[in-house]
């Protein structure tokens, strides 16, 4: 029956009710879209500028972003795309007896599950591969990944994983660092707990200590801390009729995360492609494959796209977060505040996978000293496994922690000498051709420089 | 069920489970992916919207309440030949970095200018105090809305 | 009562590790019009990498920020990196850039030189032109000998290089070595306030000076400071994930985990030290992440300074202060 179509003539929209009224419409249906005509607005002068290094050019990426047309892997949508979610585990430390996923399986809308057993090469980690893709054997904190679900939608998808019945067998859970250090409870059996350290030596602590006339004995201790990246990690995988696997991926490493696919996938690097968009924010957190192998299995599975975003509560539990450092400093100076000495032990939680403990330990341990001239240094640290969050990059690697450690205690040294803080320093900084803890010229060092220059601006008045 | 607004001054509806979120509504069903989602609870403010002049967590408003009503969103800011003055203030003052949380701050603060002209530092940051950022620590952002209040004021 | 108190600290952080290899490597492509495309394989995380990447890019080419279009971040079409971490890009990949440019600026020196009658080390890219080196009025714009190199020579202005900070072993026993290739240095001073019968710390202001050698883009090293700032008051006053006793996450969630939100932003003086690096690309060194290092060791010093007590782990929360606060005065007694 045909019917006219309604016409709002304040809207740009004609609202066509049937197939005739189709064919009859004036004008074709418009749909709201977001602007897409490039907009021709002056450039900015910085950007015409040469020579372009100084210049306060504005970002290409900012305009997009402004606009709103910049495509965030959650933007972007394939035909036919499906959403996959990953079931986390309710234990922080037990054997996996078995994992059932029929039930989930047999639900609407549920095109396929995946378990670690399916999965080709079931390890991965930036440094050395303790972390399984999905656990099959051991979960060893909350966040490890049992079971994934690729269906219709996220909200089935979510649904689904409630359908799936894991049966544990509890282990003791270890949480404290101190306690893990003692290797009573085992995380990666038959390795030990400690699994990466550092030494430090320079000159001889203890005879400096002995030539001390003051020595400062301090403990101090850091938290965990999350990224929080405002777009939670998100991933796409897609294959093509040449078993060619497309990943869309938040990765901030996609040459590292190429290779990761290959291995965990046991596929050609020439067979993968990796793509970073955009991120919105990583801060350390999107440096390692998280979802990729298990996204690529299920598209593989279902032949279609598959996209996977981790809900807020995934980037707290399950993405990686940053190391508290419980740090011993014993500290030699004499009389003027020079410092004589230092001896440093550090313990990092190191969660429950390694991740990027190595590079965290390594820069946490030689940034320990702080930017200052000592002689007699000695520094050593430890990284235990916990059956907590995995512990990784963050923004800093150890030098926050440290840095907290080390400028702490200088104040602690400069009242009980009675020497300005700004005074203790200036006598102790680096300057340029100082050798560094591990007798390292150092060149380009300006730590006077920012020091005289950020205490002019405030208004230090040395006392 | 069926839902009709107006979103960016033009009719738009779309038949939907009863549950949608208005964000799921305009991001999946309209396709309109500028409004984010950043936790799906409110505490971001990454999917901030304009719904009858009142900004909104689109996440935690259903698009059935939206039924009837003028949403704007950051694709209705910009036209074809000029960016809104704080999209130009925000982009020349280096206010967006990863831009994942700009859109929000954007809608935020358009709602605030729209209502206060003039606003003092303080009025800005508690405009914003929703709206989270981890990437520029919003000084430039409170920068750049300034400077597009005294644009928009000398207009 | 509320108390003011200020603190300082400085830091040193290391650019571009030596320990192991860690090379990035770039593409550039010189247009017959004289702009020019940069193919790296990093991927943008916000901070603006691309636009500094493409500064560094255009500098070398005597040509402007606009004129370069960068390609980044598909293992399909750009070459390797290994990644935007450890605040590595500016000065790792920025110097694989560096090399590539020069690769397509020497096909460029070799092309025109037989038409400016010199040789091609006599030649100079800049303001867009390929000039002899002390006769700047001898001179072809770099877009027309683009277009000769690629259609007359036959040889297209196209060059790719890679850069790894030379790796050097370190000594397993002692730790001695050389781990990284240049430092940084920075100071931050923060003013608090305490308020002694809550324990609540509001930061008021906080100056830093932080160098990054030679900004590439003086607007964007601003906006990292400023935002390591905001994640370093999250850190030194509240952000903090609590474990129950069975492994699990207490606070997994914005609501309970609290960050900094605008309302909790100091007023920032933020500025850069004179410097430059020989080492670096055009200079410049990196600034990602030692801006979010001292931030926390200056409010806990400036803490100090108000109230008297010492926090001694982090975070300083209300409660905490409050009962360092009164222990202090329960000693005193």
């Amino acid at each position: 029956m045909a019917t006219k179509p309604t016409q709002d003539l304040d809207q740009k929209t004609i609202v066509i009710e049937d197939t005739e009224s189709a064919l009859n419409a004036p004008v074709r249906v418009k749909e709201a879209h977001p602007i897409i005509y490039p907009l021709s607005l002056p450039e900015t002068e910085e950007r015409k500028a040469t020579p372009a290094v100084g210049q306060s050019a504005s970002r290409p990426d900012a305009r997009l972003h402004g606009l709103g047309q910049t495509k965030y892997i959650d933007d972007i949508k394939f035909p036919n795309m499906i959403y996959a979610k990953v079931l986390r585990s309710e234990k922080a430390h037990a054997k996996i007896i078995s994992v059932d996923t029929s039930e989930a399986e047999a639900m609407p809308g549920v095109y396929a599950t995946l378990t670690g057993k399916e999965i080709p090469t079931n390890t991965f980690g930036p440094t050395f591969q303790d972390q399984p893709v999905l656990s099959d054997t051991v979960v060893r904190h909350r966040g490890d990944g049992v079971a994934a679900v690729a269906a219709v939608s996220e909200q089935v998808a979510q649904e689904a994983l409630k359908k799936i019945k894991v049966v544990y067998e509890d282990l003791p859970v270890l949480l404290d660092p101190e306690e893990a250090l003692k290797d009573e409870v085992l995380i990666h059996p038959p390795k030990s707990n400690i699994y990466t350290s550092k030494v430090i030596k320079k000159g001889d602590v203890e005879k400096g200590l002995a030539e001390s006339d003051h020595i400062f004995t301090n403990r101090y201790k850091t938290q965990f801390q999350e990224h929080v990246p405002i777009e939670p990690h998100a991933s796409i995988a897609l294959w093509d009729g040449n078993g060619r696997v497309t990943l869309w991926s938040s990765l901030g490493r996609i040459t590292l995360g190429r290779e990761d696919m290959s291995r965990t996938l046991n596929l050609p690097q020439s067979k993968i492609r990796m793509i970073g968009t955009i991120v919105g924010g990583n801060f350390g957190g999107k440096n390692e494959i998280t979802n990729e192998p298990i996204l690529a299995l299920l598209s593989k599975k279902t032949g279609r796209p598959v996209k996977c975003t981790y809900t807020r509560e995934d980037e707290f539990v399950s993405s990686t977060i940053r190391h508290p450092f419980i740090m011993d400093f014993t500290t030699g100076v004499n009389k003027e505040g020079k410092i004589l000495a230092r001896k440093i032990k550090m313990i990092l939680d190191g969660g429950a996978y390694c991740s990027w403990t190595g590079t965290t330990i390594g820069k946490g341990s030689i940034l320990a000293a702080g930017p200052y001239n000592i002689d007699n240094l000695q520094v050593e640290s430890y990284a235990v496994y916990t059956n907590k969050t995995t512990t990784g990059a963050m923004r800093g690697f150890g030098a926050p922690q440290v840095c907290f450690a080390y400028e702490s205690q200088m104040d602690e040294i400069a009242k009980t000498l009675g020497i300005d803080p700004l005074e203790i320093r200036l006598r102790n900084a680096f300057r340029e051709g100082s050798l560094s803890p591990t007798s390292q010229t150092l060149h380009s060092v300006v730590v006077e420089e920012s020091l005289l220059q950020a205490a002019e601006a405030f208004g230090w008045n040395r006392s | 069920m069926l839902v009709e607004l107006k979103v960016n001054g033009e009719k738009r509806s779309a038949d939907v489970p009863p549950e949608t979120t208005l964000l799921k509504f305009l991001r999946e069903h309209l396709d309109l992916t500028g409004a984010k989602l950043g936790c799906d609870v409110g505490d971001c403010g990454t999917c901030t919207v304009i719904v009858d002049g009142i900004s909104v967590n689109s996440c935690l408003m259903l698009a059935a309440k939206a039924n009837g009503s003028e949403v704007t969103t950051i694709e209705g800011l910009a036209n074809t030949s000029e960016l809104h003055p704080l999209q130009k203030s925000f982009e020349e003052l280096g206010a967006l970095q990863c831009g994942f949380c700009g859109t929000g701050m954007l809608m935020s603060a358009k709602q605030l200018l729209d209502e206060n002209p003039d606003p003092t530092d303080f009025e800005i940051r508690d405009a914003l105090a929703g709206n989270l950022c981890r990437c520029t620590g919003y000084t430039k952002i409170i920068e750049a809305i300034k400077d597009a209040a005294k644009n928009m004021r000398a207009a | 009562m509320k108390r003011t108190g200020k603190g300082m600290a400085c830091m040193w952080y290391p650019i571009g590790f030596t320990v192991m290899a860690n090379p990035s490597a770039a593409t550039v492509k010189v247009n017959t019009d004289g702009t020019a495309t940069l193919l790296t394989g990093t991927v943008e995380t916000g901070q603006g990498a691309l636009t500094v990447l493409g500064q560094i890019a255009a500098e070398t080419l005597g040509i402007a920020t606009d004129d370069v279009h960068v390609v980044s971040g598909d293992t399909d079409t750009t070459p390797m990196d290994t990644g935007a971490i450890a605040s590595r890009t500016t000065y790792v990949t920025g110097n694989a850039i560096v090399r590539a440019a020069e690769a397509a600026r020497q096909l460029l020196f070799e092309a025109a030189a037989p038409l400016l009658n010199v040789k091609p080390d006599q030649l100079e890219a800049r303001d867009k032109k390929i000039q002899v080196l002390g006769f700047p009025s001898r001179f072809l714009p770099i877009s027309q000998v683009a277009q000769h190199a690629e259609t007359n020579v036959g040889k297209p202005a196209i060059g790719s290089s890679s850069y790894n900070p030379p790796t050097v072993e370190m000594d397993p026993e002692t730790g001695q070595g050389k781990p990284f290739n240049t430092y940084v240095y920075a100071t931050q001073i923060a003013e608090v306030e305490v308020d002694d019968e809550t324990g609540e710390v509001v930061v008021k202001r906080i100056v830093a000076v932080h160098d990054c050698g030679q900004p590439i883009n003086p607007m964007l090293v601003e906006g990292q400071i400023q935002g390591g700032i905001s994640m370093g008051v999250g850190y030194a006053l509240q952000e903090e994930i609590l474990f129950d006793d069975q492994g699990k996450q207490i606070n997994p969630n914005l609501t309970n985990y609290i960050m900094p939100t605008s309302l909790d932003m100091p007023e920032l003086d933020v500025q850069l030290v004179d410097n430059y690096d020989p080492t670096g690309p055009h200079g410049a060194k990196g600034v990602g992440e030692p801006t979010a290092v001292p931030t926390a060791a200056a409010i806990m010093n400036a803490i100090y300074d108000a109230v008297g007590v010492r926090i001694t782990t982090l975070p300083a929360t209300a409660e905490k202060v409050m009962a360092a606060i009164l222990e202090k005065n329960a000693q005193e007694a």
